[in-house]
C-alpha cells in the first residue's frame, strides 16, 4: 500500500509543478498591466516596452488621420474632458481600424507599449466604450447566461 | 397591472415557502397528505408564474412604459415580436423569466417521477422550491421588474438595443436559459438522493436524460452566440473569451465530464462520489456564471453593470450551496463508497476517467482566467488582464487531448484491455490517423497549427465507422438482415451509445473548424474608389459607397466587387446602419462569400468618409468555419437520438429480419422523398392556385419566371421570420414582404434585369442582408437554421416514424425484450469475440 501512496504521490507533485511553470511562464507572457494615464504619466521610461493596457479618454479635436492611409494620431488623458480634473496627456499613434464607438471623448482602454513617440497601440487594440452602448449591450448578457 | 405582477411575485414566494416546508415536513413524518400538498402548491408555483409572465408580456404588447423595465426595453414601434422577447431582454426580466423557466421545468420533472422516486420527490420540491425561492427574493427586494415610476411615466420607451433586434438573438437567451435552469434538476434529485440515503444507482437514472436535455440546451445556445457574434459583431470570430460567454461554457464542460462517468458508475458502481460532486459542481457553476455576469464583479464588454447588494445575495446563495451540498456528501461518504477499484490503465473506466479530469481542468482553468483580473487586483492591488492568446494556448492542448480520448475510449474494454484486443482495436483508427497525418505532411499544412487536429480528427472519425461497422456486422449475422437495417436496429438497440457516437462524429467536424482557424488570414485596408486590395485567393475592388435611408436607419454600404484569377466571381455589400435614437451605435452588416471550404468575410468600419467615396474595410479568409455550424447540427441529431423513447427503434430490433428490413427500407424511402416531396408542393403551391386578378394585385403572386426566382432569392427582413425569403414569408400575414413583393413587380414592370433588380435591392434595404442568393450556391444560410431544423426535423421525422412503424412490428409478434443492460453487455461481449 504505501508504495501506491509513493507513485500517488509523485504523480501529483510532478503534474503540479509541470502546470504551476506552465501557467507561471504563459501567465508572465500572456498578462498586461491595466492602468490609467494619471498612473503613468510621470514614470513613461518605467513602463517602456512593457506590454500596458492604458485606460483613458480620447481628448477632443486631437484625432488625425494620415490622408489615405490607416494611421491615426491622438491623445488620451485621465478624466472625460468635461470633468473637473481632466489630468495628464498621452500622445498614442495606432494603425488599423478604430471601433465604431471611437470618438472625441469616448472611454477607451488601448492595448501597447511606451516608445520614444508616445504610445504605440498594437494592431486591433483599441477598445471604446460608450456609455450607453455599456448599458444596452448588457442586456446581450442576458444571453451569456 | 404592475401592482398584480409583483401581487403575483410575492404569492409564488410565499407558497413556494410552503412546498419547501411541508415537503421536508411530510417525508420526515412520512405523511403522504403533506407530501401531496406539497407537490400541489409546487404546480401552483408554476401556475403563478405563468400568470405573472404574462402579466409581463401583456405590459410589453400594450406598451405600458410605467413599468420602468419596460421603458427601459421596448419602444412602442418596436415589432411586435420584439416586444415579447424584451421580456428576458434585461437583467430583472431575465431572472423572472429563469424562475417561470424553473417552475416549469421542475413541474414536469416532479409529475413524470412522482410515482417511481416516491422516496426522493418531497426534497426534489424542497431543494428546487429552495432554488426558486432565492430568485423570487432577490426580484422582490431588490430587482423587481414590475417597479413603476413614482411620478408621470414616459410616453415613449428607450428601445432595445439594435445589435439585439435580431432574430438569433431572441432565441439565443432562452435557450441557454433552458440548458442552466435545466442543471437544476439533476442537482435536486442528487440532493435528494443524499439527504435520503438511497444511493444507489436509481437516483441517476431519473437524472440522466435531463442532464442530456440540458445540455443540448446549453449546446445550441452556445451555438447561437457564436454564429450571432459571427454575422453581428463584425471582428471576423465567434469566440473571445469574454467572461459572459465563459460563464455559459462552464458548467458545460461539467456537465459533458458527467455524461461520461455516469457511464462508468452504471456499469462498474465506481466514481460514485465524483458523481454527486459533478452534478452539484455543474448546478453551482451555473449559479456562479449567474453571479460572475450580473453583479459587476468581472469586467467585460457585455456584462450587466455594478451591483453590490446583488453581489453579496448570490454570494450568500452560493456559501449556502457549497456548505449544504457538500456537507451533506461528506455526511454520507460511507454510503458512497465505489463498490470495485480500477482494474487496470488500459481501460474504458481509465478513458472515462482522465476525459473527466481533464474537461474538470478545463472547466476550473477558464474559471481562473476568468476571475484572473479580479484575483490579481485583490491579491496584488493591480489589475493584470490575460486575454484571448492566453486562454487560446491553454485550451488548444486541452482540446487536442480530449480530441484524443473520443477516439481512444470507445476503443479500450471495460475492466482490462488486453494486448491482443488492443491490437484489434487499434489498427484501423490509426492508421487512419496515419494516413491523414502522411496527406498533411504531403500538403505542406503547417503541422503544429492544425494539422494534429487533423490527424487526430481522421483517428477519430476512424474509430467511430470501425464501431458502427463491426457492430452492424454482428448484428447483421444475428438477425439476417441487410448492413443497413443492421446498423439501425443497432442504434436503436443502444441509442446512448450510438447517438453518444454520433454526438462524437460532431466534435470531429467542430475541431476541423477551430483547427481552419490555424489558416486564417486578416486584412484591414483603406480602399479608394477603383482600389483593389488582395486577400488569399481573392481580390476585391471598391467600386463605390452609397448612401440611403429607410426612415428607421440610415445605411452606408460598400460596394465591393471580388475576383478571382482575374475573373469577377461575386459583388460584396459590406454595410454599416445607423438606427434613429440610436446613432451613436451604428451597426456593422457583414458581408460573408460562405462555401465549405472558406468564407471571404468583409466588415465595413466606421466612420466611413463619404465625401471621397473610400471603404476602410476589413478582410477575413476563415478557412472550414462553416463546419463548426455543421457539426453543432450533427451534435443535435446525435443527442436526439440519444434521448428518444425506448420503443421508437424496436421495428428495427424485431426478431422478424424480412419485416424489420422492409420497415427500414420504407423509412428510408419516406426520409429521403419527404422533403422531395415537401419542396414539390412548396413548387405547386407557388404556381397552383388559380389567381383571380385582385389576388395578383394583393399578394403578388409571380407572373414571369424571373419574377418568380427573384421572389426566391431576396430574403424578407421583417426579421421575425427567420430569414424567410419573400415568396415564402407570403403563407404569414407580413407586411414587410409584401411590400417587397411590390417592390419586386413594379421593378419587373419596368423590364429590369436580373443584376439590375438585386442592385437596387441592395442599395434600398442598404446591405446585402436581404439577398438569399447564398441559398441558391448550396450553403450559406442554411447555416444559420441547421442546428434547430436539420435536429428537429429529423429527430422528430425518424423519431415519429419508427414510433408509428414499431406499433406494427410490436402487434406482429414478440418475444418479452431483454434488459436493456443485459442487451448492451451480451452486444458487447459479442464484439470483443468477433
Amino acid at each position: 500500500m504505501p508504495h501506491r501512496y509513493i507513485k500517488i504521490g509523485l504523480t501529483v507533485v510532478v503534474l503540479g509543478v509541470a502546470f504551476s511553470g506552465m501557467l507561471w511562464s504563459t501567465l508572465r507572457e500572456g498578462t498586461e498591466y491595466f492602468k490609467n494615464v494619471d498612473e503613468v504619466i510621470n514614470e513613461q521610461h518605467v513602463w517602456q516596452g512593457k506590454r500596458v493596457q492604458l485606460h483613458g479618454y480620447v481628448v477632443p479635436g486631437t484625432w488625425v488621420q494620415r490622408p489615405n492611409t490607416l494611421d491615426y494620431k491622438f491623445k488620451v488623458q485621465n478624466n472625460p474632458a468635461r470633468g473637473t480634473m481632466p489630468g495628464g496627456v498621452v500622445e498614442a499613434s495606432y494603425t488599423g481600424l478604430l471601433p465604431d464607438t471611437f470618438k472625441d471623448e469616448a472611454e477607451v482602454v488601448l492595448k501597447g507599449s511606451f516608445g520614444p513617440n508616445g504610445f504605440r497601440v498594437e494592431k486591433d487594440g483599441v477598445m471604446a466604450k460608450c456609455p450607453s452602448k455599456y448599458e444596452a449591450a448588457s442586456k446581450s448578457a442576458s444571453s451569456g447566461s | 397591472m404592475a401592482s398584480l405582477g409583483s401581487f403575483l411575485l410575492l404569492a409564488s414566494f410565499v407558497v413556494c415557502s410552503y412546498a419547501a416546508a411541508v415537503s421536508v415536513v411530510g417525508a420526515r413524518r412520512r405523511s403522504r397528505r403533506l407530501i401531496e400538498s406539497g407537490i400541489g402548491s409546487f404546480y401552483l408555483v408554476c401556475a403563478l408564474m405563468s400568470c405573472a409572465s404574462a402579466v409581463m408580456i401583456n405590459a410589453f404588447l400594450t406598451s405600458d412604459f410605467s413599468i420602468k423595465y419596460v421603458d427601459h426595453y421596448s419602444d412602442s414601434v418596436q415589432p411586435l415580436f420584439y416586444k415579447i422577447t424584451s421580456y428576458w431582454g434585461g437583467l430583472d426580466g431575465s431572472i423572472m423569466f429563469w424562475v417561470f423557466l424553473l417552475s416549469v421545468f421542475g413541474s414536469v420533472a416532479v409529475y413524470v417521477n412522482r410515482e417511481r422516486y416516491r422516496e426522493l420527490i418531497p426534497y426534489v420540491v424542497a431543494t428546487i422550491s429552495g432554488v426558486q425561492m432565492f430568485f423570487l427574493y432577490l426580484m422582490i427586494v431588490h430587482r423587481n421588474p414590475f417597479t413603476t415610476y413614482l411620478a408621470e411615466a414616459p410616453a415613449e420607451g428607450q428601445g432595445l438595443n439594435p445589435l439585439l433586434q435580431n432574430f438569433y438573438m431572441a432565441i439565443h437567451p432562452p435557450s441557454l436559459y433552458i440548458g442552466f435552469v435545466g442543471m437544476t434538476i439533476p442537482f435536486a434529485f442528487g440532493i435528494a438522493a443524499l439527504i435520503t440515503g438511497h444511493l444507489d444507482d436509481s437516483w441517476l437514472r431519473a437524472v440522466r436524460r435531463w442532464t442530456m436535455t440540458a445540455w443540448l440546451f446549453l449546446s445550441i445556445g452556445l451555438f447561437l452566440g457564436m454564429i450571432w457574434a459571427y454575422e453581428e459583431l463584425g471582428w471576423g470570430g465567434y469566440w473571445m473569451w469574454d467572461p459572459v460567454e465563459n460563464a455559459a461554457l462552464l458548467p458545460w464542460f461539467t456537465a459533458t465530464a458527467f455524461l461520461h462517468s455516469v457511464m462508468v458508475q452504471e456499469r462498474r458502481s465506481m466514481l460514485r462520489v465524483w458523481n454527486v460532486t459533478l452534478v452539484i459542481t455543474t448546478f453551482f457553476l451555473t449559479i456562479f456564471g449567474t453571479f460572475m455576469t450580473r453583479s459587476g464583479v468581472v469586467q467585460s464588454v457585455h456584462a450587466f453593470g455594478d451591483d453590490p447588494i446583488l453581489a453579496r445575495l448570490f454570494v450568500m446563495f452560493m456559501v449556502v450551496i457549497l456548505t449544504g451540498s457538500f456537507g451533506l456528501v461528506i455526511y454520507r461518504l460511507p454510503l458512497l463508497k465505489a463498490r470495485n477499484e480500477l482494474d487496470s490503465w488500459a481501460s474504458r473506466e481509465a478513458a472515462f476517467m482522465v476525459n473527466n479530469w481533464i474537461l474538470l481542468f478545463a472547466a476550473m482553468f477558464v474559471l481562473f482566467g476568468t476571475m484572473f483580473p479580479t484575483l490579481s487586483e485583490a491579491i496584488t492591488g493591480t489589475r493584470l488582464t490575460v486575454a484571448a492568446p492566453f486562454f487560446n494556448k491553454w485550451m488548444a492542448p486541452v482540446g487536442l487531448v480530449l480530441l484524443l480520448l473520443t477516439g481512444t475510449g470507445p476503443l479500450l474494454a471495460w475492466r482490462k484491455s488486453t494486448l491482443k484486443n488492443l491490437r484489434d482495436q487499434f489498427l484501423w483508427p490509426a492508421t487512419a490517423a496515419l494516413v491523414t497525418a502522411g496527406a498533411i505532411v504531403a500538403l505542406r499544412i503547417p503541422f503544429w497549427a492544425s494539422g494534429l487536429c487533423f490527424a487526430l480528427c481522421g483517428f477519430v472519425t476512424g474509430t467511430i465507422v470501425q464501431e458502427f461497422w463491426r457492430g452492424g456486422k454482428i448484428r447483421r449475422k444475428n438477425t439476417g438482415t441487410d448492413m443497413i437495417t443492421a446498423i439501425i436496429g443497432l442504434v436503436g438497440r443502444n441509442k446512448r451509445r450510438y447517438g453518444g457516437y454520433i454526438v462524437h462524429v460532431a466534435v470531429v467536424l467542430i475541431c476541423l473548424g477551430f483547427a481552419g482557424n490555424g489558416a486564417r488570414k486578416d486584412l484591414q485596408v483603406l480602399l479608394q474608389p477603383g482600389q483593389e486590395a488582395t486577400v488569399g485567393r481573392y481580390t476585391i475592388r471598391n467600386t463605390g459607397v452609397k448612401v440611403t435611408d429607410d426612415g428607421q436607419k440610415q445605411m452606408v454600404t460598400a460596394h465591393l466587387a471580388v475576383f478571382q484569377n482575374g475573373k469577377q466571381i461575386d459583388t460584396l455589400y459590406p454595410a454599416k446602419w445607423f438606427f434613429r435614437k440610436h446613432e451613436q451605435e451604428p451597426t456593422t452588416e457583414v458581408a460573408i462569400r460562405r462555401t465549405l471550404a472558406e468564407d471571404l468575410y468583409i466588415a465595413m468600419a466606421a466612420p466611413p468618409k463619404l465625401q471621397d467615396q473610400s471603404a476602410s474595410i476589413e478582410i477575413f479568409v476563415n478557412p472550414l468555419v462553416n463546419w463548426i455550424w455543421i457539426g453543432f447540427g450533427v451534435l443535435a441529431i446525435g443527442t436526439g437520438i440519444a434521448l428518444l423513447p425506448e420503443r421508437a427503434y424496436s421495428f428495427a430490433i424485431a426478431k422478424l429480419p424480412a419485416e424489420a428490413a422492409a420497415a427500414t427500407i420504407a423509412l428510408l424511402i419516406i426520409l429521403c422523398t419527404g422533403p422531395a416531396a415537401f419542396a414539390q408542393s412548396q413548387q405547386h403551391g407557388m404556381g397552383g392556385p388559380p389567381v383571380t386578378g385582385s389576388d395578383v394585385q394583393t399578394s403578388y403572386y409571380p407572373r414571369t419566371p424571373l419574377e418568380r426566382q427573384l421572389q426566391h432569392e431576396i430574403v424578407c427582413t421583417c426579421g421575425t421570420c427567420g430569414h424567410a425569403n419573400i415568396a415564402e414569408c407570403r403563407k404569414d400575414p407580413c407586411g414587410t414582404s409584401h411590400q417587397m413583393r411590390g417592390e419586386l413587380a413594379a421593378l419587373i414592370d419596368q423590364n429590369k434585369a436580373h443584376d439590375e433588380i438585386i442592385q437596387w435591392f441592395v442599395t434600398k434595404y442598404g446591405s446585402q442582408e436581404m439577398l438569399g442568393a447564398p441559398l441558391d450556391k448550396g450553403f450559406s444560410r442554411m447555416a444559420w437554421l441547421f442546428p434547430y431544423l436539420v435536429g428537429a426535423t429529423g429527430a422528430v421525422a425518424l423519431g415519429f416514424a419508427a414510433v408509428r412503424w414499431s406499433r406494427h412490428s410490436a402487434a406482429a409478434d414478440a418475444p418479452p425484450p431483454l434488459d436493456a443492460e443485459i442487451d448492451e453487455r451480451i452486444d458487447d461481449e459479442l464484439r470483443d469475440l468477433d
